[in-house]
C-alpha cells in the first residue's frame, strides 16, 4: 500500500513513502523544511557559521559493513548492562531489543518510525513540543528530515532499574545522521538512559550532523540522561537535547565529549514545574583542530525549581572550545536556586578555553545563584608535589588530568561505558 | 643495606637571579639528625627546595651527591626515587586525586617496576600508618591536601615520609602550624624513622621541636650560609638567648640574605 503526500521536498517525500508516514508527520517535516531552508546560516556569539556549506542529498536506506569497535564496546556494555537498547547505524535501525522484565512493566523501546505507526497519539502529542522547528536551522533540519530515532515511554509509576541504551553510529557511506530520540517518563517514573553518538570521521566536507533528543518528564518522575559523543573533523555537528520537566520532576544530564570535530551543542531543562529540580554534568575533551561551542542551560519557570551545572574541559593540539552555562531564572519562578562550575584545563601552548557563565533573573526572590568559572594550564606546582614523591611528569600530569575528569566520568551511570569513554580519553590525550 | 650519606659542598643557589644561598657545605649520614635553625629570610627553605630541585631555584654552582651519585643531575622525581624526601612547608593541594591512589602511586614509584605493593598489603600499610599518627581513615579517600587544615597537611606530609622510608629526609618548618599535640605525633613519626637507614635535615625557627626530636647537630644559618655549628646545646643557647646574642658575637648587623652587601 503507497500513500499519496503533498510533499513539495523530494527528501520529505522519500521519507514518507519510505516509512508511509501519516499526513500530520508528514505535513511537520514539510513545514520544518521550508523552515530550515529559509533561515540563514548564522554567526553565533562565538562561531561563524555563516561559511559552512550544508550538503544534505539522498537520505541512504541502507548501510553496510559491522559496527565499528566503539560502537561495539558500547554494544555489548548495553548487553552487560541488561540488554535494553536500540542500536542505529547511517540512519538505519539494526537492532531493537527490549528484555522482557521491562515490556512486562509496559516499556515501550521502539525505534521512531515504528512507534509513530503503534503509538500515533503520544508521538504525535510530543514529538516537536520540546525541540520545536522553529529554534534554529539545524532544529528545522532534524524535524524535517529525521530518519533512525528511539522513542520511549515509560508508564506512571514504573521504576526501571535498567538503564536503556540507545546507540547512533554514522559511518563514511552516511550522508549526515539526523536521529532523533523523544523519551516520555510518565508521572512518578524513573529512567535512566544512556544515549551514544559516533561518528566516523576522516573529512566529509559539507555534511550535517544533527541530532536532537526531545525529554518529556511527567509530575514527581526522575531521568538520568547519559550522552556521550564522538565527531569526527569534517562535517558539521549539532545536537540539540532538551529536558521539560512537570512538577518536582528531575533531571541529571551527564554529558561527554571526545572529539575533534567542528561541533555546536545544547542541553537545556526547562524547569517548569513548581519544585523540578536539574543538574548537568559535563565534561569534554577536545584535540586537534577541534571547535565546540557547549551551551549548557537551565531555564526556571517553576516556583522553588533548582539546578546545578558542572562543566569541565579538558583540550589538546590546536582544539579551541567555548562551555557556556547559562542559567535563566524567569518571573515568577520566585525561590529559585541555581550553581554554576566551569572549570577548563588546557594543555600545550596552542589549545584554547572559554568559559562563559551566564545568569539572567528576571524573579527578585531568588535563594541563591552562583558561578564559578577557571581557565588555566596544568599547575606546575602540583606537577612539583607529585614528581617529589618520585611520581615520573607524565604519570603526575596524567594524575592531575583524570583527577578532572574522574568525578565527571564517575557520574555516567553505566559502568561498561564509562570504561569505554576512558579509554578514549586516554588514547587521545596521549595518557596511555 | 648501608648508610645513606648526603654530602652538600659549598653550595650556591638563586632565585630569579638573586643569590639565596651563599656557598653552604653539609654532610649528612643516615641515623644522624641535623637541625637547621635561623631567623626568617636567610635561606633555609631555598636550600630544602633546591636540595629537592624545585623548578624555580637554580643552582649555580656546588655539588650534592646522595652515596656517591649526583642528586643535581636527577630531575625531581628520580631526586625522590633516589631516596631523597622532603616534607614540605605549602604542600600543594590536587582536586579529583584520593590521598590513597596518590600515596600507592608514590609508593610503588620508589619500590620500583616489578615491586609493587599488592593493593591489599598497601592498605593494611596505610590503615596502621595512620592510627600510628592518629590519622582519620577517612583522610584516605579524601582529595590529596583539599581542603584540609594546616595541621593535616603537615600530618599528611609526615604519613608520605614514614611510608616511603627515605634515605634522607628534609623536613621544612613541619612544626608551623601545629599545636603541641600535633608536633608531639610527627616528633614520635621521626623517632620511630630514626634509623642508621635515614638522616635527618630539620630545618626550623623555633628550638620547640627540638625538645622532641633531640638532635645530634645544630646549624644555625644567616646570610644564606651556615654562620655556626654545634650539639643540640646550641639550640639551647639560642633559646635563651635568642638570635641576637649570636649576631653581636658573629659581628652580623641584619642576618637576612642580601643585607651584608
Amino acid at each position: 500500500m503507497s500513500i499519496k503526500t503533498s510533499a513539495h521536498s523530494p527528501l520529505v517525500a522519500d521519507l514518507a513513502s519510505r516509512f508511509q508516514e501519516a499526513p500530520w508527520l508528514v505535513q511537520q517535516r514539510e513545514r520544518a523544511f521550508a523552515l530550515y531552508t529559509s533561515m540563514p546560516s548564522p554567526k553565533l556569539e562565538k562561531t561563524d557559521l555563516r561559511d559552512r556549506p550544508w550538503l544534505v542529498e539522498s537520505i541512504p536506506s541502507a548501510t553496510t559493513g559491522g559496527a565499528g569497535a566503539a560502537a561495539q564496546a558500547l554494544l555489548e556494555g548495553a548487553k552487560a548492562a541488561g540488554g535494553a537498547y536500540v542500536y542505529v547505524r547511517d540512519g538505519v535501525t539494526i537492532e531493537t531489543s527490549l528484555p522482557h522484565s521491562l515490556a512486562k512493566q509496559g516499556v515501550v523501546l521502539l525505534d521512531l518510525h515504528t512507534a509513530v505507526d503503534q503509538h500515533p497519539e503520544w508521538v504525535r502529542r510530543h514529538l516537536y513540543s520540546v525541540v520545536p522547528a522553529e529554534e534554529s536551522k539545524w532544529a528545522a533540519l532534524n524535524a524535517a528530515l529525521w530518519h533512525g530515532g528511539v522513542f520511549v515511554h515509560v508508564p506512571s509509576g514504573v521504576r526501571l532499574e535498567l538503564p536503556i541504551h540507545f546507540i547512533y553510529e554514522e559511518t563514511m557511506t552516511g550522508k549526515g545522521g539526523l536521529p532523533r530520540s523523544l523519551i516520555v517518563v510518565e508521572d512518578r517514573a524513573s529512567l535512566s538512559f544512556a544515549e551514544a553518538y559516533l561518528c566516523h570521521g576522516e573529512r566529509q566536507e559539507g555534511v550535517v550532523h544533527s541530532a536532537v533528543t526531545e525529554l518529556v518528564v511527567g509530575p514527581d518522575a526522575d531521568v538520568t540522561a547519559a550522552c556521550l559523543s564522538r565527531y569526527g573533523k569534517g562535517p558539521t555537528n549539532f545536537f540539540t537535547r532538551r529536558a521539560k520537566l512537570a512538577d518536582n520532576a528531575s533531571v541529571d544530564w551527564v554529558i561527554g565529549d571526545v572529539s575533534d570535530g567542528f561541533t555546536v551543542g545544547l542541553v537545556e531543562s526547562r524547569l517548569e514545574g513548581p519544585g523540578s529540580k536539574s543538574t548537568t554534568r559535563s565534561f569534554g575533551v577536545g584535540y586537534g583542530r577541534q571547535r565546540l561551542d557547549f551551551t549548557a542551560s537551565m531555564d526556571h519557570f517553576g516556583h522553588h525549581s533548582e539546578s546545578d551545572i558542572t562543566l569541565m574541559g579538558v583540550l589538546r593540539g590546536r582544539a579551541s572550545s567555548t562551555y557556556r552555562s547559562s542559567t535563566h531564572i524567569e518571573r515568577g519562578a520566585d525561590e529559585a536556586s541555581s550553581e554554576q562550575h566551569d572549570r577548563m584545563l588546557m594543555l600545550g601552548s596552542r589549545a584554547q578555553a572559554d568559559a562563559i557563565p551566564m545568569l539572567l533573573i528576571d524573579e527578585n526572590d531568588v535563594q541563591r545563584c552562583g558561578h564559578a568559572a577557571s581557565v588555566g594550564r596544568i599547575d606546575e606546582n602540583q606537577v612539583y608535589y607529585l614528581m617529589a614523591r618520585g611520581i615520573p611528569r607524565a604519570e603526575a600530569e596524567r594524575m592531575i588530568i583524570w583527577g578532572y575528569l574522574q568525578p565527571l566520568v564517575d557520574a555516567f551511570p553505566v559502568e561498561p561505558w564509562r570504561s569505554e569513554v576512558a579509554s578514549w580519553i586516554d588514547g587521545e590525550l596521549n595518557l596511555r | 643495606m648501608s648508610s645513606p650519606v648526603l654530602t652538600i659542598e659549598d653550595l650556591r643557589v638563586s632565585v630569579e637571579d638573586k643569590e639565596i644561598v651563599k656557598g653552604l657545605s653539609l654532610q649528612i649520614k643516615g641515623g644522624e639528625i641535623h637541625a637547621v635553625m635561623g631567623p626568617n629570610g636567610t635561606g633555609k627553605s631555598t636550600l630544602a627546595s633546591a636540595l629537592m630541585g624545585h623548578p624555580a631555584y637554580s643552582v649555580t654552582s656546588g655539588r650534592v651527591t646522595l652515596d656517591g651519585e649526583d642528586v643535581l643531575a636527577m630531575s625531581v622525581d628520580e631526586r625522590a626515587r633516589a631516596g631523597l624526601f622532603l616534607a614540605m612547608q605549602y604542600p600543594a593541594e590536587v582536586s579529583g586525586v584520593s590521598n590513597a591512589n596518590f600515596l600507592r602511586t608514590a609508593l610503588n614509584a620508589r619500590r620500583g617496576e616489578g615491586n609493587e605493593l599488592p593493593v591489599i598489603k598497601f592498605h593494611r600499610l596505610l590503615q596502621q600508618k595512620m592510627k600510628d599518627l592518629n590519622i582519620d581513615p577517612s583522610f584516605a579517600e579524601r582529595y590529596l591536601n583539599e581542603g584540609f587544615s594546616g595541621g593535616e597537611k603537615k600530618r599528611n606530609e609526615i604519613l608520605q615520609m614514614s611510608l616511603l622510608e627515605p634515605k634522607i629526609a628534609i623536613l621544612d618548618e613541619i612544626d608551623s602550624g601545629l599545636d603541641i599535640d600535633a608536633l608531639k605525633l610527627v616528633a614520635d613519626a621521626v623517632n620511630q624513622l630514626r634509623s642508621p637507614q635515614t638522616g635527618f635535615l630539620i630545618i626550623t625557627h623555633y628550638q620547640r621541636l627540638l625538645q622532641y626530636i633531640v638532635p645530634d647537630y645544630v646549624h644555625v644559618m644567616m646570610q644564606g650560609r651556615i654562620v655556626k655549628s654545634g650539639d643540640k646545646t646550641l639550640a639551647e643557647y639560642l633559646e635563651a638567648n635568642g638570635y641576637d646574642t649570636l649576631k653581636r658575637e658573629l659581628g652580623i648587623v641584619d642576618e637576612t640574605v642580601g643585607a651584608e652587601a
